[in-house]
């Protein structure tokens, strides 16, 4: 009856992931997003997915990651199936084949096979981070670097947020579905929605009204009530994390032989493959999500 | 001449494959009936009640509704038999007044419109509703949603009607017009499944009590034995009505015979005492 719920949450273990400090954790998923950002070459995206892969197995949460990829990837995946006649690319376009109206381009594939590359591997580090911390270490060690107490804790409740409306959504849709609701289509998911956002926003309501009579807007440092503590490995960790960032972002700037968007050719049979499976590995992914909600 | 509705055998349901909520529970409900659900927290009357209309199936085990296995039916389909009142109100309505809200299930069931129509007005007879008829049914106040819940699963027409705690967080005169609704509806002819905390006005309504503690059936029987056994009652932690209680202390100190359960049924037994020592 109760929807699969993603978890996104901490996965006990006693791995040695587990055991690092959260800031040389967050300090490494951090350089990962810059430097994903910083650059589109496939050959430094690969080996940040491969790292993460490689992590996710050394801290054994293998199952739990597969279960939000089996969401996450078909979303990054449709990027190459966008990109691919919509490039996010200065022109010139180079045409490698069309069909009809749509032309598949050859910055069109580089582009989105990078996105992916970068959506993939951010996530994957973000994952290993979130999956092997606790969050209200996570949060407390936010708050030594200076992240805001309210920020920190307006993060902290929607994070809380998701599994209770995921549960909620559950309890709805079985509501109606005793009424005898026919479940086809999206509009008979709709009518659900509402009493899942009224009651959000009631239960919102009332954690707001209970904060205030607990002296939350009250200004002062706060106290943790799990105390961080860094090692000296965690030290170790963190500054070879800062090192590398910074070292392979000035490697990016500096050689332009890494920019492969004119030399890595795609033949158009690889080409229209890699768009047609992407195509159909996001519409089946919708397709089987929109049965899952609405099968009883 | 009774007919079985609802029959469970062995009904076992586990949680995620590791919480036991019901165990190994057979129980019959003939067409008709009136029947409370007790217990404490967590005892597992929830989940029993859910596999009346298919929104739970059986880990192990079977339930019967109309001498149909529930195991291959859908939900939808037993929503023309069994009618599901939800115990928090909000979790069901969602239409923009509280006729369509009303109109909504009947229409899912194909009922013709103007037999709808039909339905609808008598609903809001019934309920006493009709002051309400064009609000959003979350303007109204949270009792009077909750008879807004109760009717748009009433115009249904279920054979069954299943209530999860409907006086639960109600005011006192809620509570009452919903124990009157009870027994309409059974007059109606409807069968009536109520799962209840407060026990102090169900004792008046139901006639057969079934009372669940730690996943399992301890008792299923008519009130008056229930409550009589103070044994049983303590070791679900619920407690009787006062009015029991102090029928508990007059019969101990024979100042009457049986045990009353209402305030009725104690002034008749205490009168009847009186007439009994004045006859002397
Ligand atoms: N969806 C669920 N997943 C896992 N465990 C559950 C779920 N729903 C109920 N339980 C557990 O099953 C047991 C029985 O729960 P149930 O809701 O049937 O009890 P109840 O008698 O209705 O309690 P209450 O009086 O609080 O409504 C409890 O231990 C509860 O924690
Ligand atoms: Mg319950």
């Amino acid at each position: 009856m109760r929807g699969a719920v993603i978890p996104i949450t901490m996965v006990p273990g006693d791995s040695p992931l587990h055991k690092i400090a959260p800031l040389p954790k967050l300090a490494w998923s951090f350089g990962v997003l810059i430097i994903a950002f910083m650059t589109r070459n496939p050959a430094i995206l690969g080996t940040i997915i491969l790292a993460g892969l490689l992590l996710t197995t050394i801290a054994q949460i293998w199952k739990p990651m597969l279960r939000v990829m089996i969401v996450l990837f078909p979303v990054f995946v449709i990027s190459i199936f966008l990109q691919s006649i919509a490039p996010a690319f200065p022109k010139p376009w180079n045409p490698i084949v069309g069909f009809g109206p749509f032309t598949i381009y050859q910055e069109g594939i580089y582009s989105g096979i990078t996105m992916f590359g970068r959506a993939f591997g951010m996530t994957l580090f973000a994952m290993v981070t979130i999956m092997t911390t606790h969050p209200s270490d996570l949060f407390a060690s936010l708050e030594k670097i200076g992240m805001p107490y309210v920020l920190n804790f307006i993060l902290t409740v929607t994070l809380q947020l998701i599994p209770i409306l995921q549960r909620e959504f559950g309890t709805v849709l079985s509501a109606q579905k005793s009424r005898g609701m026919k479940g086809t289509g999206f509009g008979a998911v709709l009518p659900s929605m509402v009493p899942v956002f009224v009651g959000a926003i009631e239960r919102v309501q009332q954690l707001s009204i209970s904060l205030e009579s607990r002296a939350f807007g009250s200004t002062g440092n706060k106290t943790s009530y799990r105390n961080v503590v860094m090692r000296p490995s965690d030290y170790i960790i963190l500054v070879s994390g800062l090192l590398a960032t910074f070292a392979t972002g000035y490697w990016i700037l500096v050689d332009k032989s890494l920019d492969w968007s004119r030399s890595m050719t795609f033949s158009p049979t690889l080409s229209i493959s890699l768009v047609v499976s992407a195509g159909l590995i996001f519409t089946s992914f919708v397709t089987i999500a929109i049965f899952k909600i609405i099968k009883t | 001449m009774s007919e079985a509705l609802i029959v469970c055998e062995n009904l076992t349901h586990i949680y995620d494959g590791e919480v036991v909520a019901v165990q190994d529970i057979n129980l019959t409900i003939q067409k008709g009936e009136l029947i409370g659900v007790i217990g404490q927290n967590g005892s597992g009357k929830t989940t029993l009640v859910k596999h009346f209309n298919g929104l739970l199936k059986p880990t192990k085990g079977k339930v019967f509704v109309n001498g149909n296995d529930t195991a291959g039916m859908r939900i939808q389909e037993l929503a023309k038999s069994v009618g599901y009142v939800f115990q928090n109100p909000n979790h069901q309505l969602f239409a923009k007044t509280v006729r369509e809200e009303l109109e909504f299930g009947p229409t899912n069931l194909g009922v013709p419109e103007d037999e709808v129509k039909e339905r609808v007005n008598k609903a809001f007879k019934f309920f006493n509703l009709e002051k309400y008829r064009e609000s959003h049914p979350y303007r109204i106040s949270f009792p009077l949603r909750k008879l807004v819940g109760m009717a748009s699963i009433y115009t249904m027409r279920p054979d069954v009607f299943i209530l999860d705690e409907p006086t639960t967080g109600q005011d006192h005169i809620t509570t009452r017009i919903v124990y009157q609704l009870i027994e309409r509806l059974r007059n109606e002819g409807a069968t009536v499944i109520c799962v209840a905390h407060d026990m102090i006005l169900l004792a008046e309504v139901v006639e057969r009590m079934i009372v669940m503690r730690d996943s399992q059936i301890i008792a299923d029987t008519d009130p008056r034995t229930v409550f009589s056994d103070k044994d049983l009652m303590a070791s679900t932690h619920l407690t009787p009505p006062q009015i029991t209680e102090l029928s508990y202390r007059m019969r101990d100190n024979k100042q009457i015979k049986n045990l009353a359960l209402s305030i009725n049924g104690l002034l008749e037994e205490t009168s009847k005492n009186f007439n009994l020592k004045r006859s002397k």
